[in-house]
């Protein structure tokens, strides 16, 4: 049986722009110390490094912002977890796993990735194929979200420092369906 | 005895010779700290004492040493000349040298006393002359250092000391002995006698027997009642002690209840408040809030996928049919009345089918689907379509079909089926979490407000509690929280001794009454021979003297100590002017001393007295015990006092040295009272406001001007009477 799209996504590592690998991703997580060493890393805000790509993620969707990654290869960088291990781990202490967060991701690829999925049923073009559009969806609002971050810091570097900052941003977002059910469910009958 | 003047030479802050004449009545010694106060008093206190010849350096005036020659010497002394049956005076005095090395020498100590009379001076011993005139006894209640030396009973043997001296019963106590010594002979020789008596000797026997148990047993329980009386005592010394921290002690328990309980709560809100909201965003997947809309826009999409994806198959399907000729099939695909695209095979899924069948009802639309129906018909086709399905594809895998189908993957199936799975419970939760989120930071912000008030109470709480420390500084928090602790136990366990003290005394009495029944049965018995009827009406006849004259001593401590309760009432009247006063009252203690404790005029005792309260009332006492002792043994003696009123505020001050000034005693006070601080020569001087309204004589000692504090051949005490 063929592999879903769901997993070959899973197994993939979003790339980001290595510019941001100090001022936001290490700042703000415990990126590149190693699970090992993550009980002496205190006041950061978020764990791995993938959590901070997450928010980046839900920003620039939320926002309904993307922005293409630069084009040099040197300048990019991906995350050291694919997504399938995303949230997987509650080892830090007070936290808990949220396994199902990566999967609502997937979903919101699907719903926004202008792709012909027709296609990829005929067999006309490859998952892969479809997996990258998903991956670059995926990568272009997160570098949307950190760009977005990135402003806010050279305003103020303590931005994120207050505890509620990120949550603020999440609490600015409309979370009402307001689009009316335009198509009618399929009849049954 | 009266004090005329005291000289004193050379005696350490007193360089040379200076003169102290001393009024009939208050004489007051005003310094500051430092000036010679408590030197002044420290000299007469050598003085009067006999035990040693003390000719210490350490009492040599630094700077008279500094000073002299080599090989030189001079003499320290004090002298003080006194009425008592006539003129006197009495002189210490040691010499001191240099020698060539510069060191000091002390040698010549002398105590030397004179008897003046006319213009003749007779030399006598001057410990001798002392002793005759101001005993030892007598002077333990006259010189007073501080406040805490007041109070006269302190130690066990003070009452029996004081009722010796001063209330003249001694004698009793001969007295007492020696008719218990008759009583006792008479008592022999009855019982011995009686016991030669051949019809006496069985009952005397008896009584004898049993009264010699009554007596052991008596012996046993005062015993245990001395022992139980101690306990008693000291439970009620500690407890005295404690309880004048009691109230703060109590305070501070409950403020540091108050205060853990707030912490508590303090720290359950701080639970409450400190949220990770960046984890929860996470976790607790709130940065799903905006998501209800992507969700719809995914499932509209996938569902479009779908459709599109089944009318393309089906347009394929009929493409094969029409090319295969299977009519049927056509027929079959056909069956949906407005030509509608038909769901896909899988829908829905065989045991809902089943379960609309054989409940005879379409579970989609809830309308019935009678056997025999259309509607029946209809769900019995789309089961056997189904079934179809199945079996073709399996037949089709088996056979490996050759011809390539239109979707050879399931992608859109697959996203399909997720969208189906999400909708429902996952979507109604997505379109909570808003609410969630909203209701959770509610809760959070008036929590917040909770513990806004909290630590308002908190702060009010331990400021309370910095207060009530504030108050009592002698003591620490742990200090008070033993005190607690200890006041509690020692309450019980004085409770229980007391008790058990008036149960033995209950056993005493009765055990009493019976010895009495076993002696009036012994004089009752009626001897054969005349002489013993004798010998027993004599021992009657001392047995009663013996006891007149026990009742007789305890009646007269008895009346000492009321003799002393009711003078020592009359001082602390005068001494409290308008203030408040109270009663004193002095019980006689188990352990043979007495207690002064201070009652209101309700009779209920004032644990803890003030601490002018406390000196007056045992100055009252002092006052009282002179005053006795005066009537008494017809003899007055001074008393004298290092600073009794440093508890005492400005105006208790005024009043209590106009008392003692119209007090008819002669009184010697060292104090630093009726000093002010002049801001404009920025030191302490005399108040003559103050000064002026008394009738007293009044000296001003201080450090003569420019000494230096750390060489002390620089200080020297100067003397100077203001009136």
């Amino acid at each position: 049986m063929a592999e879903k799209l769901y997993d070959l996504w899973a197994k993939r590592n979003p790339n980001w722009e290595k510019r941001f690998e100090d001022s936001i991703i290490k700042n703000f997580s415990d990126y590149g110390k190693g699970v090992t060493k993550l009980g002496e890393a205190k006041g950061k805000l978020f764990g791995a490094g993938y959590e901070v790509f997450i928010i980046a993620f839900f920003i620039g969707l939320y926002y309904g912002q993307r922005r293409k990654l630069i084009d040099d290869s040197t300048k990019i960088k991906s995350l050291g977890q694919p997504i399938q291990y995303w949230g997987n781990i509650d080892s830090v202490k007070g936290r808990k796993a949220y396994p199902k967060l990566k999967e609502f991701i997937f979903i919101a690829l699907v719903a926004k990735t202008d792709f012909d999925f027709i296609a990829l049923d005929k067999g006309l073009v490859t998952p892969r194929k479809a997996v990258d559009a998903l991956m670059q969806t995926m990568e272009e609002y997160a570098n949307w979200g950190f760009h977005f971050m990135e402003d806010k810091l050279i305003d103020n570097p303590n931005y994120f420092y207050r505890e509620t900052a990120f949550l603020e941003i999440f609490l600015t977002f409309d979370s009402s369906t307001t689009e009316s059910t335009e198509d009618e469910p399929e009849s049954l009958d | 005895m009266k004090l005329n003047k005291i000289i004193i030479k050379n005696f350490r802050s007193y360089y040379g010779e200076n003169y102290f004449e001393l009024s009939d009545g208050l004489t007051l010694v005003i310094g500051d700290n430092g000036d010679g106060k408590t030197t002044f008093f420290e000299a007469l206190e050598w003085l009067f004492d006999t035990s040693r010849d003390n000719k210490s350096e350490s009492n040599i005036s630094e700077m008279r040493k500094a000073e002299i020659e080599i090989e030189d010497s001079d003499e320290v002394s004090v002298t003080m000349s006194f009425e008592h049956r006539g003129e006197k005076e009495i002189s210490k005095k040691f010499i001191f040298e240099k020698d060539v090395n510069g060191a000091i020498r002390t040698r010549d100590f002398s105590f030397v006393g004179y008897e003046i009379v006319g213009s003749e001076r007779y030399r006598r011993d001057g410990k001798i002359l002392l002793e005759s005139c101001f005993d030892t006894v007598v002077r333990r209640y006259c010189l007073f250092k501080g406040e805490r030396e007041l109070n006269v009973f302190d130690n066990n043997t003070a009452l029996k000391t004081l009722v010796d001296t001063f209330s003249g019963i001694k004698q009793f106590d001969n007295l007492v002995e020696l008719t218990s010594y008759f009583e006792q002979q008479s008592d022999n020789l009855v019982t011995k006698e009686l016991k030669k008596d051949k019809k006496q000797e069985a009952v005397i026997k008896r009584l004898e027997s049993e009264l010699s148990k009554v007596q052991s047993a008596i012996s046993d329980v005062r015993h245990d009642i001395s022992i139980k009386e101690k306990a008693v005592s000291d439970y009620e010394t500690r407890l005295r002690v404690l309880e004048e921290n009691q109230d703060a002690c109590e305070n501070l328990q409950n403020i540091n209840a108050r205060i853990e309980q707030k912490r508590i709560e303090q720290r359950k809100l701080m639970g409450y408040i400190n949220l990770d909201y960046n984890a929860m965003l996470l976790d607790d997947m709130w940065i799903l809030r905006a998501f209800p809309p992507i969700l719809s826009e995914y499932q509209k999409k996938v569902a479009a996928l779908s459709r599109e994806k089944r009318k393309l198959q089906k347009a394929e399907d009929e493409r094969i049919a029409i090319e295969k000729g299977k009519q049927e099939a056509i027929q079959e695909i056909q069956k949906l009345a407005n030509d509608a695209t038909p769901l896909p095979w899988n829908l829905p899924d065989k045991e809902t089918m089943q379960e609309m069948i054989d409940d005879e009802i379409c579970k989609v639309c809830g309308r019935p689907a009678k056997k025999g129906s259309d509607a029946y018909n209809f769900m019995v086709n789309k089961l056997n379509e189904y079934l179809d399905h199945i079996r073709k594809k399996s037949e089709i895998s088996q056979q490996q079909d050759p011809v390539k189908p239109l979707f050879e993957n399931t992608y859109i199936n697959e996203l399909h089926t997720r969208s189906i799975q999400l909708s429902g419970d996952t979507e109604q939760e997505l379109i909570m979490l808003a609410t969630v989120i909203a209701d959770r930071l509610a809760f959070v912000q008036s929590r917040k407000q909770d513990l806004e008030r909290v630590n308002k109470d908190l702060i009010e709480d331990e400021d309370a509690k910095m207060q009530l420390l504030i108050q009592t500084p002698d003591l620490t928090e742990e200090m008070l929280i033993k005190n607690f602790k200890d006041f509690k136990g020692l309450s019980d366990s004085s409770k229980r001794a007391s008790l058990d003290l008036q149960e033995l005394k209950h056993e005493l009495e009765e055990l009493e009454a019976q010895k009495q029944d076993l002696k009036e049965q012994q004089n009752q018995i009626v001897p054969s021979n005349g002489i013993v009827r004798v010998y027993q009406k004599v021992h009657i006849a001392l047995e009663r003297i013996m006891k007149a004259f026990e009742a007789a001593k305890d009646r007269n401590v008895a009346e000492f100590i009321q003799t002393l309760e009711e003078q020592a009432n009359i001082y602390l009247k005068k001494l409290n002017a308008d203030d408040f006063r109270g009663v004193i009252k002095i019980k006689r203690t188990a352990d043979g001393s007495a207690r002064i404790n201070l009652y209101s005029s309700n009779d209920t005792l004032i644990a803890n007295p003030g601490g002018a309260q406390k000196t007056t009332m045992y100055m009252s006492v002092l006052f009282a015990i002179s005053k006795i002792t005066t009537l008494k043994r017809d003899e007055d003696y001074p008393l004298i006092f290092d600073a009794p009123t440093s508890s005492f505020g400005d105006f208790k001050e005024d009043i209590f040295y106009n008392i003692i000034d119209n007090i008819d005693k002669q009184c010697i006070i060292f104090t630093k009272d009726l000093l002010r601080y002049n801001r404009e020569t920025e030191k302490r001087e005399l108040d003559f406001d103050k000064i002026n309204q008394l009738s007293c004589s009044v000296y001003r000692i201080q450090k003569s001007p420019g000494y230096d504090e750390e060489d002390l051949s620089t200080i020297r005490t100067i003397t100077e009477r203001i009136k």
